[in-house]
């Protein structure tokens, strides 16, 4: 290739694309040059000075511009006078680098002993300790002594918490600025920065709360030091003591690789538990990072309030039974609804526990309904992206189009991916009816009003946006916001049509992505689960519900009453929710740390999860508990293990097909290498050993592909009109989504109680003089219990009411309502 | 409530309109000066409001506080004195300028006078290395040179500056 330089490093000769730094080039022939302020996936800031190297060039005749040749007709090098930092300086044809002389290691030895003359080396009671790149790298390179006198090292605070999740010590602060790099160029939070210079310089943070990022635990993993450590871990255990353990995110659609450390421990009774969460290394899906709901928001796993035996009702009382009881009690009720049951089931099961509830549900001939307002879950599976798509690829040429979503929220690494992909010079298009963080790095935003989504497609694909039309590439990101299951089916079939008329679909880099509220929805379309509009009715005409990890009866109190009048209610779920208590029958259930399994990303990636902890005693997986309930009403379904589970999925579900644990496990070389043993490098991300998943294929790949009936590639109609609907008075009830809510899996989590959303309205100013609500503290939905508290926001649109998902306010799906004020109650005296 | 807008709008408006709007974040140091023209240093207030005002969050203001000398995070004196002990100077004696200078006012380098009128302060080059013991007197929004020194021309000169705030507060009342 013409844009490639051949260099010697070392000795060896290597060829790599023009502009590679030499730190890099040398990596990539497994040279390590030691490094501090340079990342790998960071611009290069030279400040440290620990990559010096000795570089030399050919000399150049000026007369001819030819290399001037020795008398052995080999090139005449001429070396610098002084090192050259390796992080900083890009490669040129015929260089010669030298990483290993008498020049280098002296340099390397000057650098660690300045750094070191005030470091307080109180590694035995540091966190990095261990997996600690100033460690490692004195260990390697450093000087035995010291030449400063120990009585003027510096001793500086040792506890200085940046917000309630991350705490400085500021004495193993070696000023490489790392972390505020990441915060500032890709995660575009400046919010911690330096403060003053030279040996009184510190890590600063003036946000509220402090260190306001939802990224702000990838610092604590690129930080060369233990100077950058999170509430979670601190204190909490030695690296080495720790096991590692393969896991997936299950918080989001984006399905982040994690890591689980686990170790057995005194302090908690000699039980298996869970240190921290890190990220594990996919660059087709998280790179490196993890958000700080994936870090933190783990709890949920090991919350005392775990259900840890079945519950069957007596006399009206739900009393603890014996599993063969409970199985019993199940089956029987589930017999007598004969036809007429319904299968609930939420996104956050695995796909073997999906695929069994649908199993027995046809079974039954019943129903499976997923429980959710979002649809399109057919839609993606026609359309999706296909094998060899990777965000982390799209640039010039490519475009993105998100609508409805707020991925800063809802997916925190798509919205870091497609910020970055948009500075790669992708056209990104953001169309939302109301501001959101994308929209900073957006090509084009395209606001519109609730219920005219719609309108957005279709000018689009009246090429509003040739850019967008004409890009070689386009993925499409379909959100909820402001959507009832009608109004996201429209949609979802708007944006396959958009992708269908400009080509874009059936290859890589190309297709639609469902913005989904729950990890594994997409796998439970997949598994064969379906939606249906109204709850109320279906619940409650049921004559039996079998339902998993969802709590529709406390996310409304009108499904409440539906289930109230719902037949007989078999609950399968970690908690005692509100939907449990109503129940039936209830099954402990197990999560997905305590067992093994496969999610369904968003972008259509099967990934594996690995058993982190052993079961809460009594706890049984889902796909079990499903499982034996069907064998006492008679029928054979797979309970052996997950992995014949998913065997059946591959033979059935036809975009499965060929799909096993062990081809899910396997893993590819990646490009950084992290989390080996030179962690200086990329940080303590974990190496990926045990899967990087297997990218589902689009059905319009298959041959012979038609499009399906219910599609028939036109827009659909829209599904209500808003302007229509205030001039009755009402407003447009939308939730919105963020990402530290209180929902079942995270408020057990209580390192985040501070920074979750608080259940309340939200308005424009100008709708609340509308409506009739100015200067009113708080206010009452039509049909919701308790007065809410009431937001005014001028960043709003107008004629529609916030309120938060998940954080208590009983609504579901967006609604139209009326506003009521609430009377300030008089206080006396 | 922006309270630097509300005390200087007319200053602020000129000193953006010399930026252009998209690189607006650029006025961060000219509106510090504004911010610390008053006290004499840097209220937090101020970093929010400066925030506000650029579209930048307040830490990267802070850090600005931060990297430069001259900006205060901290109320002092109303006049810094601030006295250059670099290598230099040090030959020429301004080390010893500096530790007479705190003796005969009572307090230690860093410390403001009872009178809350000085601050003694101990800084790097101030590029007057020749004409050592230099310091530089910041205060009133400006800076001011004073060459050549001893304790005696210092203390002198002190004692006019007290004259002249007496002066003006007699004006005033
Ligand atoms: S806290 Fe860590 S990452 Fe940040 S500058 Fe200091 S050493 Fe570097
Ligand atoms: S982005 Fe989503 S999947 Fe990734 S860590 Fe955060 S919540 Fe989990
Ligand atoms: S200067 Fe090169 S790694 Fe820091
Ligand atoms: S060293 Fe004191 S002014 Fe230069």
């Amino acid at each position: 290739m013409a844009n490639e330089v051949t260099l010697t490093i070392d000795g060896k000769t290597v060829r790599v694309p023009q502009g590679t730094l030499i730190v890099d080039a040398a990596k990539k022939i497994g040279i390590d040059v030691p490094v501090f302020c340079y990342h790998p996936k960071m611009e290069p800031v030279g400040m440290c000075r620990m990559c010096l190297v000795e570089v030399g060039r050919p000399v150049m005749d000026r007369a001819t511009n030819q290399p001037v040749l020795e008398a052995d007709g080999t090139p005449r090098i001429a070396f610098g006078a002084k090192l050259e930092t390796a992080c900083t300086t890009p490669v040129s044809e015929g260089m010669v680098v030298i990483t290993q002389n008498q020049k280098v290691a002296s340099a390397r030895r000057e650098v660690l002993e300045f750094l070191l003359t005030s470091h307080p080396l109180d590694c035995p009671i540091c966190d990095k300790g261990g997996e600690c790149p100033l460690q490692n790298l004195t260990m390697g390179y450093g000087p035995a002594e010291s030449r400063f006198l120990f009585e003027e090292k510096m001793h500086l605070a040792k506890h200085v918490p940046l917000g309630e999740l991350i705490y400085l010590d500021r004495e193993r602060c070696i000023q490489c600025a790392r972390c505020v790099r990441f915060q500032k160029d890709l995660v575009d939070d400046p919010v911690i920065g330096f403060y003053q210079r030279g040996r009184s310089l510190e890590i600063v943070t003036y946000s509220e709360p402090g260190f306001d990022s939802y990224f702000s635990g990838n610092t604590t993993d690129i930080c060369p030091v233990g100077a950058l450590t999170t509430a979670d871990f601190r204190f909490g255990a030695r690296p080495w003591e720790l096991k590692p353990v393969a896991s997936i995110c299950t918080h989001c659609p984006v399905g982040c690789n994690l890591t689980f450390n686990v170790r057995r421990e005194a302090a908690s009774g000699g039980k298996l538990v869970i240190k921290r969460a890190m990220p594990r290394q996919n660059e087709l899906v998280n790179e490196i990072w993890i958000c700080d709901k994936g870090r933190f928001a783990y709890h949920f796993v090991e919350s005392p309030q775990r259900l840890t035996q079945p519950l069957v009702r007596k006399n009206g009382e739900l009393v603890p039974a014996s599993w063969e009881e409970a199985l019993e009690a199940a089956a029987q009720g589930l017999k007598q609804a004969g036809e007429n049951l319904v299968v609930l089931a939420g996104g956050r099961l695995s796909n073997e526990d999906l695929f069994n509830l649908r199993k027995l549900a046809d079974a039954q001939r019943g129903k499976a309904i997923l429980y959710t307002h979002m649809g399109g879950g057919d839609l993606t599976q026609q359309v999706g992206l296909t094998p060899g798509s990777n965000l982390g690829s799209l640039g010039k040429g490519d475009a993105v189009l998100v609508i409805a979503a707020d991925l800063h929220e809802e997916a925190p690494i798509w919205w870091m991916r497609l910020k970055a992909a948009a500075e790669r010079g992708a056209v990104l298009v953001v169309a939302g009816a109301r501001p959101t963080r994308l929209e900073r790095y957006a090509a084009k935003v395209m606001r519109y009003r609730y219920g005219e989504e719609l309108n957005i497609i279709q000018s689009l694909m009246d090429g509003a946006v040739p850019e967008l039309s004409q890009a070689e590439n386009l993925v499409v990101f379909y959100g909820a916001e402001g959507l009832d299951l009608l109004g996201t089916n429209a949609l979802a079939q708007a944006c396959a049509t958009l992708l269908y008329r400009s080509g874009h679909y059936g290859r890589p880099n190309n297709g639609l992505v469902g913005v989904w509220k729950e990890g594994n929805a997409q796998g439970a379309w997949d598994m064969g689960f379906h939606t249906v509009g109204n709850y109320t009715r279906t619940l409650s005409e049921a004559a039996a519900v079998l339902i998993a990890a969802a709590d529709p009866a406390g996310d409304d109190p009108l499904l409440a009453q539906a289930l109230d009048r719902a037949g007989f209610v078999v609950v399968q779920e970690l908690f005692l929710t509100e939907t449990a208590r109503r129940a039936d029958v209830v099954f402990p259930a197990q999560s997905f740390a305590e067992r093994e399994g496969t999610f369904t990303s968003g972008e259509r990636r099967v990934q594996r999860f690995y058993p982190v902890i052993y079961p809460v005693p009594d706890c049984r997986a889902d796909f079990v508990i499903t499982a034996q309930v069907a064998r006492k009403l008679g029928h054979a379904l797979e309970m052996a293990s997950p992995a014949k589970v998913f065997l059946q999925i591959a033979s059935e579900i036809s975009h499965y097909q060929g799909l096993t644990y062990p081809r899910l496990a396997e893993v590819e070389e990646q490009w950084p290498p992290v989390g080996r043993s030179d962690l200086y490098y990329g940080g303590t991300a974990y190496d990926n050993r045990q899967g990087m998943g297997v990218a589902l294929p689009a059905l319009c790949q298959q041959q012979g592909w038609q499009l399906p009936m219910f599609w028939n590639d036109r827009l659909p109609e829209r599904t209500f009109e808003l302007a229509a609907m205030n001039q009755q008075g009402m407003v447009w009830l939308v939730p919105f989504n963020r990402l530290y809510d209180r929902g079942t899996t995270v408020k057990p989590s209580q390192l985040l109680e501070k920074r979750m959303v608080s259940a309340h309205i939200a308005l424009h100013p100008e709708t609340a003089r509308a409506v009739g609500l100015s200067g009113v503290e708080k206010v009452q939905v039509e049909g919701l219990d308790g007065p809410l508290p009431l937001v005014l926001d001028e960043t709003l649109p107008q004629g529609v009411a916030f309120y938060p998902r998940s954080a208590g306010v009983p609504a579901l799906a967006p609604r139209g309502v009326k506003l009521h004020a609430v009377k300030a109650e008089v206080q006396e005296g | 409530m922006n309270e630097l807008l509300q005390t200087y709008p007319e200053e602020v408006k000129q000193i953006l309109a010399k930026y252009p709007a998209e690189y607006k974040r650029s006025a961060v140091m000219p509106l510090l000066y504004l911010a610390q023209r008053k006290e004499g240093y840097v209220p937090r207030q101020a970093l929010e409001d400066i925030a506000e005002i650029l579209e930048i969050t307040p830490t990267e203001v802070a850090s600005i506080v931060g990297f430069y000398t001259l900006y205060y995070d901290q109320p002092a004196g109303r006049y810094r004195i601030q006295v250059c002990t670099d290598l230099p100077c040090a030959l020429r004696g301004a080390d010893r300028f500096l530790e007479e200078l705190c003796q005969r006012l009572g307090i230690r380098e860093g410390e403001t006078t009872p009178d809350g009128l000085f601050t003694v302060e101990a800084v790097k080059c101030l590029a007057a290395c020749h004409r050592a013991p230099v310091f530089q007197v910041q205060g009133d929004g400006e800076i001011e040179y004073h060459e050549n020194q001893t304790v005696e021309l210092t203390l002198a000169w002190m004692e006019q500056v007290r004259e002249k705030v007496r002066a003006e507060k007699e004006a005033q009342s």
